[in-house]
């Protein structure tokens, strides 16, 4: 049986992309960034998970307004990267898992989440901008990935509820799939940021340290609140932190924070962070034993 | 009225972007959306001015365009993520877009951040 043995809250930035393949890791003004994804990147190393279900956006890339979805969930065998104004990243294509794809929306949709399925489609930084930072891609990546789509740009938006419903979804789909999988979920977006309108440059690091207070310890206390709180609290963009909570759904109450990191250069307060279920522990063991 | 906006409009400074200004705005967002073409880019460096009138914007989005008029755009509906991939066509930064639409410079904006020289 698949079962999930961590989940990764993580900021997508292009920022951090653009940091990256600009070699800026030993650059003060970047390091205490990469450093703190050195400790995610590590564990994913140890655990060796193989499949990593991603919640992200698509920034007006793959998708446009013509046809917008809330929820969608890639399918494809393998997915571009995506050209998103200045060329592809020199990043391998990203290998996607149809079997483990297809069981999930049988199950989502039989479980009246009737999201839309996508194939042959490239994923931008939404992606591909954490996912560098988080697994080695030389010459190829270590794992195979399901991209799940959440509509955070087009209002009206899923509300935090539903996303957290949706990661409850993907747990009892994830579990119900027979062949043994180990499976980490991530979550994109945030922390707080405004990149729009007069009020750009917005940040507001106290109320980050509470939403990561709560997206651990009190997630139900994040379904409650509405778009624009989130937007009032944490700019406006950062309403994309729902994504998370459609990966705190996806875990249990038996994790434990194993990793955090929090850092505010400029516009975006860029966070990673490792939540391990207690099945991680045993990980190790039972692939001993396989 | 969305629910899940109540009281939105009292947040300064910001646009939500929702349906009616997307089903509004759709062949302006979408100009900038096709710059994720590398031949449309090429077509938007050759002729900027004649790409705008081939796509049927009007002259006050032309001139938003040509004027690189970030927080204009931003207020007549055009949605950021599609300004992204303009400000890459442009060879601009992120954060010399968001200092345009602060209406500031670039040097003065990242004096406000915390770590100005993360660029």
């Amino acid at each position: 049986m698949a079962r999930i043995i961590g989940g990764i809250g993580t900021s997508h930035v292009p920022t951090i992309g653009l940091a990256y393949d600009k070699g800026k890791q030993d650059d003060p003004a970047w390091s205490p960034l990469f450093k703190g994804y050195e400790p995610v990147a590590r564990w994913l190393a140890e655990k060796r998970p193989d499949v990593l279900v991603f919640f992200y956006n698509d920034h007006l890339t793959s998708f446009f307004f013509d046809l917008y979805p809330t929820f969608a969930l890639g399918a494809s065998p393998e997915f571009e990267i995506a050209d998103e104004g200045a060329g592809k990243r020199s990043l391998p294509r990203i290998k996607g898992h149809p079997r483990l794809a297809a069981h999930l929306v049988d199950s989502l949709v039989n479980d009246e989440f009737d999201l839309a399925v996508f194939q042959e489609r490239a994923l931008d930084h939404g992606v591909n901008s954490p996912l560098s930072l988080l697994w080695p891609h030389e010459p190829d990546w270590p794992g195979a990935l399901v991209p799940i789509e959440i509509n955070v740009l087009q209002y009206p938006l899923p509300t935090a509820l539903r996303c957290y419903k949706l990661g409850q979804a993907v747990r009892r789909a994830v579990e119900s799939y027979p062949e043994d999988l180990d499976v980490v979920i991530v979550g994109t977006g945030g922390l707080s940021h405004q990149i729009h309108g007069e009020r750009t440059g917005f940040n507001n690091t106290e109320w980050d340290m509470r939403f990561l207070d709560l997206i651990e310890r009190d997630p139900m206390e994040l379904t409650r609140m509405k778009h624009a709180d989130f937007v009032r609290l944490g700019g406006a963009e950062s309403v994309e932190v729902i994504m998370w909570l459609a990966m705190r759904g996806a875990l249990s109450d038996g994790i434990r924070k194993v990793h955090q990191n929090y850092y505010l250069a400029t516009s975006t307060a860029m966070t990673v962070a490792l939540y391990e279920e207690p099945a991680a522990s045993a990980s190790g063991f039972a692939r001993a034993a396989e | 009225m969305n629910p899940q906006l109540q009281g939105i409009d009292q947040i300064a400074g910001t646009y939500p972007f929702d349906v009616a200004r997307s089903v509004e705005r759709i062949r302006i967002n979408r100009f900038f959306w096709s710059m994720t073409r590398p031949e449309y880019r090429e077509r938007f460096v050759r002729d900027e001015a004649a790409l705008c009138k081939a796509e049927g914007l009007t002259g006050e989005e032309t001139a938003l365009v040509l004027g690189r008029d970030w927080l204009g755009l931003i207020r007549h509906g055009v949605n950021f993520f599609v300004l992204e991939k303009f400000a890459r066509v442009l060879r601009l930064s992120n954060l010399d877009v968001y200092a345009s639409m602060r209406g500031e410079s670039l040097d003065d904006f990242l004096r406000t951040r915390r770590v100005p020289n993360a660029r």
